[in-house]
């Protein structure tokens, strides 16, 4: 069933009263969400973590209530359908999701079939079909790939395969949730401006991302949630203006100008509108002069111990492919260091050398004065921790002080009263005493995380804390909180590495990134140091922060600015002395 | 994403060129043949043609082979065990050094050789099938589309499990050994892989449902389809070919056939 189009003054979506509890929750994920969407409109939908934006989008094609249950109240229009008495299969003729991990949306083997299966569940006929799957692979770049089998994508390919299949339905409205969470900077840039195409050509898009910097001057409208509520719809502009601050105070992810802009205003010295872009920002800013280079802390480099050195370091996976080609570096004790570069540059595998779940095809790999080759990993476990993406893959037990409890025992610490004592030190330490007893499984996905690194802590004996993209899935608060965590231990002494796309938390937290790319080294410094050089950064598939580009806009401008402004702290500090 | 053992190999092979429907025909040949079959020598000689199938004809690459193999072998491993120490024998025979009952050892070769073969044969058809080919001459000889398109989902689900069982084995190796024996820990090990490969497979599954439904997938009781089924003359004359030497195979071991 088609829905006939709506006059143009009709808006696409609109809720009234909308109040949903999922299945089986007590508190409703949506609150009394009244809202309306216009036709050909570029909407972002922004929150802190838990703060309903997915059930929202998946509200808008049925999936919420027909699939997921629970219990929907209000009123739910899109494209001229009834939410609630449409199914989620005719629902689908008007509006196209791309999910965050479009992996498992796929339902076929080769990307042609992939885009094909849509409009194939449609009914359209197979010559219109054939056409649509050939535009759509066009217009995301992948026709060349067409006859590849998905897993053989990279990973923004995936997500430029999975933004086709809903091109190829044409539907009126695309929701876009968090489409580049797993993306390498580059990526993410190239993906974001296939959306920005989209926008310019009349596409009506819902778009949830953290990473708003390049679409604030470009939206039509914001949408800001908090607990299930609608704290504020309008222009990027007007909410920024009327709700800045508390999007501030919820943790919600903003451009770096603009939390400038905004922490500036809280201190009575910006008079005028609040920057949504660099150049904006560069203009507000301008008038203001800033502290002496002098003044500025800098961070003394670090001159530890070394606890690993890797020398010529080889690894493939097969003959064909090398993972990591001939890579050299030193971890000394108490720094923290990121591993960066894009997707498949080899930062995953060197992880797991260094935990001891690969060996090295060749080259030296020293851990703690022993080769590699002579450490098991499990004990390695006692010196090492690495906490993954997916936390709940190392889960073992069915508590959270169970999970510690067993980190203890493979450490053998098996006194009763110590054990007690650790495991209660680590749950308030990491605030999740109210969870002790709660399964691993049902926390929050900030709990897990901090959960992650607490099962690896609680020890004592760790030297070396991996942690596999910290800001994964988590809002600002949340990661703060957990880079909080981790400048504490290295005070501690304990090394920290980080693999991340997050360049603000690169540029803010480390003192030295190693970038990688096509399985080699192609840079060992400080992150100014690698900002400082665009070819480096373009070759890593990496991006500049917005601060970083305002800084430059700053200069650029004749103005005097000094170095190490790195955070958005450092930049108001220096702005307001 | 990574590369997986079990998972469809697209490699122009003769195998990948045989149209699905004939190649499940040949699935069920293979097995019938092989539960047909009645001395281990002729079974012998049946596995030995898989293999030689599986790396001529399909062209499966030695390490997707060498990966999956303890899967392969596993269950036919089990059940020779089984027979070999429960099977009342009255001929004893030597292995290693030490003594068994022959007709025990007779009867969990046959076991092995059986029960090989036919995982080999269901190996052979996922290594070489893109199982959407499946789904659609499924449908053109008559199932329902939602019920083909639930043998294509289970079996594209297999790569992802065991990417999942990957993820787990490694995280959980790096959390140390908690318990005192081996046995307790490795227990416990598989007791949580169980869990955490259900409970993220179930979430996936969800995922997936959640997203072939919001693109249509049900929305009518048929569908099209840009690529439709075609049987091949390739497919034909394999199938031929192997009832050919099936039978060959039956006859000869029966003293109908000399060579």
């Amino acid at each position: 069933m088609t829905a006939s189009p709506s006059p143009a003054a009709e808006p696409l979506v609109q809720l009234e009263g909308v109040t949903y509890k999922h299945y089986g929750k007590t508190a409703p994920s949506l609150v009394d969400v009244n809202l309306s969407i216009r036709r050909g409109s570029f909407t972002l939908l922004v929150g802190p973590s838990g703060s309903g934006k997915s059930t929202l989008c998946m509200l808008l094609n049925g999936i919420v209530p027909h699939i997921l249950g629970g219990k929907l109240e209000g009123h739910v229009t899109v494209d001229g359908q009834d939410v609630s008495k449409s199914k989620v299969q005719n629902l689908a003729h008007s509006v196209g999701m791309l999910f965050q991990d479009p992996e498992w949306m796929f339902a076929t083997l080769q990307v042609e079939d992939e885009v094909a299966f849509g409009p194939e569940n449609l009914r359209q006929p197979p010559d219109k079909i054939a056409e649509q799957v050939t535009q759509s692979l066009e217009y995301v770049g992948l026709n060349g790939l067409r006859k590849n089998l998905v897993w053989a994508l990279s990973g923004g390919q995936i997500q430029k395969l999975g933004l086709a299949s809903v091109l190829a339905m044409q539907p009126a409205l695309i929701v876009l949730d968090e489409p580049t969470a797993n993306l390498d900077p580059a990526t993410t840039h190239s993906v974001h401006e296939l959306i920005l195409r989209l926008r310019d050509e009349g596409k009506s898009i819902i778009l949830v991302t953290k990473d708003l910097d390049e679409f604030m001057a470009q939206a039509d409208d914001l949408i800001l949630l908090d607990k299930g509520r609608v704290i504020a719809q309008g222009t990027p502009r007007e909410v920024i203006e009327q709700h800045g601050a508390s999007m501030l105070d919820l943790g919600v992810w903003l451009p770096e100008p603009t939390e400038i802009g905004l922490r500036l205003k809280q201190r009575g010295l910006l008079a005028g509108r609040v920057p949504i872009t660099v150049r904006e920002a560069a203009e507000a800013f301008a008038p203001f002069h800033f502290r002496e280079t002098a003044t500025i802390p800098q961070v003394p480099p670090i001159q530890g111990e070394v606890l690993i050195r890797a020398e010529n370091v080889r690894f493939g996976y097969n003959k064909k492919s090398r993972a990591l080609r001939g890579v050299s570096f030193e971890l000394r004790q108490g720094e923290i260091v990121a591993i960066v570069g894009q997707n498949g540059a080899g930062k995953s595998t060197l992880s797991k050398l260094l935990v001891g779940l690969l060996k090295p095809s060749s080259g030296d790999l020293t851990l703690f004065g022993r080769k590699a080759r002579q450490w098991s990993v499990q004990d390695l476990a006692n010196d090492i921790a690495l906490v993954f993406q997916n936390p709940e893959h190392q889960f073992l037990t069915d508590s959270v002080q169970e999970e510690l409890e067993y980190s203890l025992l493979a450490q053998g610490i098996d006194d009763p009263d110590e054990v007690h004592k650790r495991v209660s030190a680590m749950l308030k330490r990491l605030e999740i005493t109210d969870a002790a007893e709660g399964h691993p499984f049902a926390l929050s996905a900030g709990a897990k995380r901090r959960l992650g690194v607490a099962t690896m802590l609680v020890g004592g004996r760790a030297r070396l804390l991996i942690v596999d993209e910290p800001t994964y899935g988590q809002d600002k608060r949340l990661t703060e909180s957990l880079m909080d965590l981790i400048n504490l231990l290295r005070r501690e002494g304990i090394t920290v590495l980080m693999i991340t796309h997050d360049m603000r938390l690169v540029d803010a937290h480390v003192d030295r990134a190693i970038v990688m790319a096509d399985g080699e080294k192609i840079f060992d410094g400080t992150p100014t140091q690698l900002f400082q050089s665009p070819n480096l950064v373009r070759q890593a598939s990496l991006r500049t922060t917005a601060l970083r580009r305002l800084v430059d806009e700053l200069r650029a401008r004749g103005r005097t600015v000094p170095e190490g402004l790195n955070t958005v702290d450092a930049f108001v500090e220096a702005l307001a002395a | 994403m990574s590369e997986h053992s079990l998972q469809y190999i697209d490699n122009g092979s003769i195998f990948n060129r045989m149209d699905a429907l004939s190649k499940i025909v040949w699935v069920i040949l293979v097995i019938l043949v092989s539960l047909q079959l009645k001395t281990n020598e002729a079974r012998a000689l049946a596995l030995a043609a898989l293999i030689v199938v599986t790396f001529v004809l399909a062209r499966v690459p030695l390490r997707s082979f060498l990966q999956s193999a303890p899967i392969i072998l596993v269950m036919g491993s089990l059940l020779f065990f089984v027979h070999l120490l429960t099977a009342p024998s009255t001929d004893m025979i030597q292995i290693g050094g030490m003594e068994f009952g022959k007709q025990g050892f007779d009867k969990g070769l046959q076991y092995f050789l059986r029960v090989t073969t036919i995982v080999l044969t269901s190996f052979i058809f996922v290594w070489t099938t893109n199982i959407r080919d499946l789904m659609v001459g499924l449908v053109r000889i008559g199932m329902p589309y939602r019920f083909a398109f639930t043998i294509f989902m289970a079996l594209r689900f297999l790569p992802i499990i065991q990417q999942e069982v990957d993820a787990v084995k490694a995280a959980h190796a790096i959390r140390g050994r908690a318990a005192r024996s081996p046995w307790a820990h490795r227990f416990r090990l598989w007791q949580r892989y169980l869990f955490t490969v259900i409970v993220n497979g179930l979430r996936k599954a969800e995922n997936t449902a959640l997203a072939i439904e919001s693109r249509g997938f049900g929305a009518y009781p048929s569908r099209t389809y840009v690529k439709d089924y075609r049987l091949t003359f390739l497919g034909v004359l394999i199938v031929t070919l192997f009832l050919l030497l099936g039978l060959g195979l039956l006859l000869w071991e029966r003293g109908l056939l000399a060579l």
